[in-house]
């Protein structure tokens, strides 16, 4: 149980990655922004899918967190 | 914590709500009740809003409607091409359902999307499209030679993409969605006044919303980058 429970937090982990990425491209987009507002569509549109891209790793995380602790 | 695990894990499961006395028994899961729910929800709105269509004088209704479905034409075509006219309609359809799915928790339906299978039949819908849209506009020689592309040594990892697309499609919705229902359970097990509904704007209302655009966002750039031809 204990040793599952370890296990569990490791796989949550993979959420570091994706706070990072989120936050570079955030970052970036902001700066894109700034420097062209006429572009802000294409742009957000972009970080979306980015931003969605990046965190899918951060739900698998969590999923195998959550089959860990649950099935296993 | 064990009568939390309890619990939680009551609400992980799908729950049957009835079975059709057919063929030794076919259950009939509580997602499959909601969708129906959100089925009727949809055909009643939808009879309801289009009636008294007229050219001449639009009304509020009408006017509304037409902007909302000018603007679902809008975002297709930009981003499938040409060929956008047959896939806006499904495109729709899909945001509609995902959208009123991830919304329903709010009226405090279980929402069908917290179940796995929903996420992977929606998931499998978007691979179909994304690879019979693929096939279908470059015929059988030029849509496997789409594979290749943009560079033949990347085929496996094209071929790899088939199966990754879905996956990552129905995890990505199940995940966030389950994710923020069992936060909404420990919340309210914490603290079951004021501090849930205050959560609830953000993991109910904003999370769903995002989750319905990131899904029908994926499909549509997949399937224009399958079909869009090179100038």
């Amino acid at each position: 149980m204990s040793i599952g429970i370890i296990a569990a937090a490791i796989a949550v982990f993979t959420g570091i990655g994706a706070g990072i990425g989120i936050g570079f491209a955030t970052g970036k987009a902001s700066e894109a922004i700034a420097r062209q507002p006429e572009a802000s569509g294409k742009i957000n549109s972009a970080l979306l899918l980015g931003c969605a891209l990046a965190e899918g790793t951060a739900i698998f995380g969590f999923i195998t967190a959550l089959l860990i602790i649950f099935v296993g | 914590m064990d009568a939390f695990k309890e619990t939680l894990l009551e609400e992980l499961g799908t729950r049957t709500v009835f079975t059709i006395p057919l063929l030794g028994g076919i259950p009939v899961a509580e997602s499959v009740v909601v969708s129906w729910i959100i089925m009727a929800a949809l055909m009643i709105a939808t009879l309801l809003l289009t009636r008294r269509l007229s050219v001449r004088s639009p009304g509020k209704v009408q006017v509304a409607l037409e902007s909302a479905v000018e603007f679902l034409n809008g975002f297709v075509k930009t981003n499938i091409g040409r060929h956008w006219r047959p896939f806006a309609p499904y495109l729709g359809t899909v945001a509609l359902y995902i959208a009123l799915s991830n919304l329903i928790g709010i009226f405090g339906l279980t929402p069908p999307t917290k179940d796995i299978n929903v996420t992977a039949a929606l998931a499998l819908m978007s691979m179909v499209l994304i690879y019979g849209a693929q096939f279908r506009y470059n015929g059988l020689l030029g849509g496997l030679k789409k594979f290749a592309e943009p560079m033949p040594l990347l085929l496996p990892i094209n071929l790899m993409e088939v199966v990754i697309r879905p996956l990552a499609l129905c995890m990505r919705l199940f995940g966030n969605i389950l994710g923020a229902f069992i936060i909404m359970e420990m919340l309210k097990f914490v603290a079951p006044v004021v501090l849930p509904a205050i959560f609830s704007i953000y993991f109910d209302l904003f999370d769903g919303v995002i989750q319905t655009v990131v899904f029908v966002f994926l499909t549509t750039l997949f399937t224009g980058e399958g079909i869009k031809e090179e100038e």
